[in-house]
């Protein structure tokens, strides 16, 4: 794992049983999270992102089971070879995670200033009244009043407080890495804005790396430095974000950046992807996983999984394209 | 909303004190009536007759409806529930206040008891759900919750009185102690109380497990528990916050549990031959000792009204969720 | 977001739904012990049917016999009249069976009947559909038998039924309202409500099927209550007999023949008491199935 990388995520495997079989949530996943960079998971429901982030804190639930690969964490190691205490005392202190459903994520019945002496405790922090005050200094970061948020049951907080508190958790241990599922998901506008504000401040002031995911492109293409798309459980397309989203090379991103209304231009120009997306135990056995639903499928699409073509830092896994990005190239 | 739950606690009683009053006048042959006419016959005055049946069953028949109502409403608020008529003379009200005690003792003990045990099992139940040890803990308690109480009481009785004669044959204690503060006397009441006590555990234990075990399971599957687990929380304090989640909506059946209990009494005690308020419902329908079971009747339902006003008051104190 | 499905992803689906429902029956009595309840159930159902058509109207008395121990001639001994156990096991079963399942028949149309209105309407019916169901929920439910035995004699199969049906739909009453309350907030029944749909028939099409595994559910477990406290009246002596049936069995064997003191008569003693728990079993284990069915989260993926 070289320097600039924090994260490294090789060959992941994540599989459920179904009575249809073993549905691979996640399958065959390589991506780096560099260093201080905030990077951005896209994909449908469905497309297995939770299940992705979840593995970086090994914490596929059951009876899902990580089948095959590692995570790579800068200071920590693999972190799917951690396990009891260990693992315990990594998720928290070293990775921060954030909620996709933070409307709940604390305990209804104590207040957060409790909570956190709880999360404190859990972490043999021995000065919790320093823990109480970094965490003060960061609930006023976010622009609420400290001493009614600590004081405050969970159900006295709205939506984006909620939210917001979701984050003071998961950074008030001075982790170094820190992952968003859906942090604007369940919110208004106003709050949207607000809440991805605050992100890209702690996360230069801090140095953090962040890994945010979501299935609104516009969240990710507004703060992600790097982009990646993910499809029924694999990445098919990853790069800079301003290059992927300008010229997007894998069929499904082109699909998903076309579906898109803008505000400016004309409405009727977005088209609709037909299909669904897959269900995961009926996903096809060979080859290309978008191939049912995708307008230059070929024959070799149904017989074997494209492999990565790399343009520069930017990659995608499709034949058709990367003949016709060879063509380009050669021409 | 203090004063809401009270006002229905206490129309709620009221409706019940009024049924009892309609259930008497409907009763086959009209006993009231019968009495004073048989009080006539046997030479009585007519207002003497008239007297000493409103003494008994709290109202004067004959006397227009309204007459009559508000002249039993009148001697309930005074607590003065009527005589028994088959002990002649005896208020109604010292015969049931001397047999709720022993109810009381029995049926409390046995929500503790039950609680304690069904929760903690529920709770191990849920954690090993869809291991050997969680289903086999499943199956008992719905196996025992599905026993009806009056089997539980007779096997239990059958078991430990006769074919291993380990505890005494019924009865609350035995005569040879005096009452009062001493071992003997309170050593005794403990042993006529223990074989009761384990049927009215084994009677609603099988509930509280499933339901311990419900309410953890869906603990277990909200999202602020995952959300703990994956901030690092030490795993003792996950089950402290899954233990005090999951117990709150167990608190609401407590007042239901002890409905159930006092309907179970009458099995019970009838079994045992333990004189609470129970054996007294029995007794006074088998000697048709009206105002008696009335009585009965109604000092277990206010006692069951207002254990759930206490629950309903109580329960703002341990969910914030709800305090205003 | 709607998506056209071409036909032969309607087929496919078509097909694969109906593998899921076969699926799903195999599930129900997929375990022993589910198959096991299952045939008791059918077997007592079966006893409830024709088993006084098995006997004589009148059982032989045999007064040299008197609780007999278990023999050839009378498999689980005789009473205190020297009548063979067995036959009134059997015979007494149609009283105990049938009542209870008329009582539930009776709570599961009043309770889903009010609990619909009070769920749909719930400003002026709900209210006070839902005081009186609170109130009589809050009784304690034996007694107010026991006292309304004082003055109604229901000791008659149909009455029975009935007395026990009326002050049990409360608690159907209560699930199936809160079911509908929230069904009623929903998107499709408001969208069924804006297409000026009449309320009754929204209650029908839309809400009734939502509400049936409650009421599935609740099925069995009013039978095995309705049961025990039918059992319960006649053992406590509260309600004349009419004829045997198992809680006159167990009335007779606790306090005449005083079983629970001394040891004969044991058969006569157990026999109801092991056919009411087999019952009750039964139903319960098959009620887990019926959950299992409707909720296929519960399911394990062995």
């Amino acid at each position: 794992m070289t320097n600039s990388t924090a994260v490294s995520i090789t060959d992941l495997g994540v599989s459920f049983p179904t009575s249809s079989g073993p549905a691979h949530a996640v399958a065959g996943v390589s991506l780096d999270l560099p260093r201080g960079q905030i990077t951005g998971l896209v994909g449908e429901s469905g497309s297995g992102k939770s299940t992705l982030a979840l593995s970086l804190l090994n914490a596929v639930p059951a009876p899902g089971s990580v089948t095959s690969g590692s995570v790579e964490i800068d200071g920590v190691g693999d972190v799917l070879t951690l396990k009891g205490s260990a693992l315990r005392k990594t998720r928290g202190a070293k990775i921060g995670y954030v909620f996709q459903a933070s409307q709940n994520s604390l305990n209804p019945l104590k207040p957060v200033g409790k909570q956190l002496l709880d999360l404190g405790r859990s972490h043999g922090v021995r000065d919790r009244r320093d823990l109480l005050h970094r965490a003060r200094l960061l609930v006023e970061e976010m622009g609420l009043d400290a001493e009614r948020v600590l004081a405050s049951y969970q159900h006295e907080l709205s939506g984006g407080m909620r939210q917001r508190v979701g984050i003071v958790f998961a950074l008030v241990l001075n982790a170094h890495v820190l992952i968003l599922d859906e942090p604007t998901t369940a919110l208004d506008m106003l709050s949207q804005a607000s809440v991805l504000e605050i992100v890209q401040k702690v996360h230069s002031e801090r140095g953090l790396t962040t890994l945010i995911i979501s299935h609104d492109v516009g969240v990710i293409g507004d703060i992600a430095d790097r982009m990646a798309v993910m499809y029924a459980g694999r990445i098919v397309e990853e790069g800079p974000t301003p290059s992927v989203l300008a010229s997007p090379w894998h069929p499904y991103t082109r699909a998903l950046l076309t579906a898109m209304p803008r505000i400016t231009g004309d409405v009727s120009a977005a088209k609709q992807l037909p299909g669904r997306p897959p269900d995961l135990s009926s996903i096809p056995r060979a080859g290309c996983v978008f191939a049912p639903r995708c307008a230059l499928a070929e024959d070799a699409c149904t017989e074997t999984e494209p492999e990565n073509t790399f343009l520069a830092d930017h990659r995608f896994a499709c034949f058709v394209t990367a003949r016709e990005t060879a063509k380009e190239t050669t021409a | 909303m203090i004063i809401t739950k009270l006002v229905t606690g206490l129309v709620m009683i009221w409706v019940v004190a009024s049924a009892t009053f309609f259930l008497v006048l409907a009763m086959p042959g009209n006993p009231a009536a019968a009495k004073e006419a048989d009080l006539i016959n046997k030479g009585m005055s007519p207002q003497n007759a008239a007297k000493a049946v409103a003494a008994i069953y709290g109202f004067i028949p004959k006397k227009p409806l309204i007459d009559q109502y508000g002249n039993y409403v009148w001697q309930l608020l005074h607590f003065n529930l009527g005589q028994s008529i088959a002990e002649q003379g005896t208020p109604v009200s010292s015969i049931v206040a001397s047999a709720f005690p022993w109810t009381v003792i029995l049926a409390l003990s046995g929500i503790l008891i039950s609680f304690l045990i069904g929760a903690s099992v529920g709770i191990l139940a849920a954690v090993k759900r869809n291991t050997r040890t969680g289903d086999t803990l499943t199956l008992g308690g719905a196996f025992i919750n599905g026993i009806p109480t009056f089997v539980i009481a007779i096997l239990l009785f059958y078991l430990f009185t006769t074919i291993w004669a380990i505890f005494p044959q019924g009865g609350n204690v035995s005569i040879v102690y005096t009452p009062g503060w001493n071992a003997g006397y309170i050593g005794s009441v403990i042993s006529h109380a223990v074989l009761p006590v384990i049927a009215y555990v084994l009677a609603i234990v099988g509930g509280w497990v499933l339901t311990a075990k419900a309410s953890v399971v869906s603990v277990l599957g909200d999202d602020f528990i995952l959300a703990a687990e994956l901030r690092g929380l030490k795993p003792t304090t996950v089950l402290r916050y899954i233990t005090r989640n999951a117990m709150l909506p167990l608190f609401t059946i407590l007042a239901l549990a002890l409905a159930f209990l006092f309907g179970g009494s009458v099995f019970i005690e009838d079994v045992f031959n333990y004189p609470g308020l129970g054996q007294l419902m029995i007794n006074s329908i088998n000697t048709k000792d009206y105002p008696v079971l009335d009585g009965a009747f109604l000092l277990i339902t206010v006692a069951v009204i207002v254990a759930n006003i206490l629950a309903d008051l109580a329960y703002p104190l341990i969910d914030p969720r709800i305090r205003r | 977001m709607t998506v056209a499905l071409a036909p032969e992803q309607l087929e496919t689906g078509l097909r694969r739904s109906r593998q899921r429902t076969a699926r799903r029956w195999v599930l129900f009595v997929n375990t022993p012990s589910r198959a096991i309840s299952a045939f008791i159930v059918v077997l007592f159902g079966l006893m409830a049917i024709f088993g006084p058509y098995l006997y004589p109207a009148n059982l032989p008395i045999n007064a040299n016999d008197i609780y007999a121990s278990p023999s050839l001639a009378h498999p689980l001994g005789t009473d205190f009249e020297g009548v063979d156990t067995l036959a009134l096991i059997v015979t007494g079963a149609r009283y105990v069976i049938f009542s209870a399942v008329i009582a539930c028949a009776i709570t599961v149309v009043l309770g889903t009947v009010g609990g619909l209105v009070a769920g749909y309407y719930p400003r002026w019916a709900g209210s006070a559909i839902m005081r009186v169901t609170d109130f009589v929920l809050a009784l304690p439910g034996f007694p107010v038998l026991l006292v309304l035995a004082t003055v109604w004699n229901f000791g008659s199969l149909w009455q029975m039924a009935l007395a026990l049906g009326v002050f049990g739909w409360g608690g159907i009453a209560r699930a199936v309202r809160s079911q509908t309350l929230s069904l009623r907030e929903r998107p499709f029944v408001e969208a069924a409500r804006g297409l000026g749909i009449p309320g009754w028939r929204i209650i029908t099409t839309e809400v009734m099927p939502n509400v049936a595994p409650f009421i599935g559910m609740n099925l069995l477990t009013g039978i095995t209550a309705f049961i025990y406290s039918e059992v319960g009246l006649f053992f406590l002596g509260a309600v004349p007999f009419t004829g045997s049936n198992w809680g006159v069995m167990l009335n007779n064997a606790v306090f005449q023949a005083n079983a629970v003191t001394s040891t004969r008569a044991l058969a006569y003693l157990l026999s109801p008491l092991i056919c009411i728990m087999l019952i009750t079993l039964a139903l319960v284990t098959l009620m887990n199935a019926v959950d299992e069915f409707f909720n296929p989260r519960l399911r394990r993926i062995k």
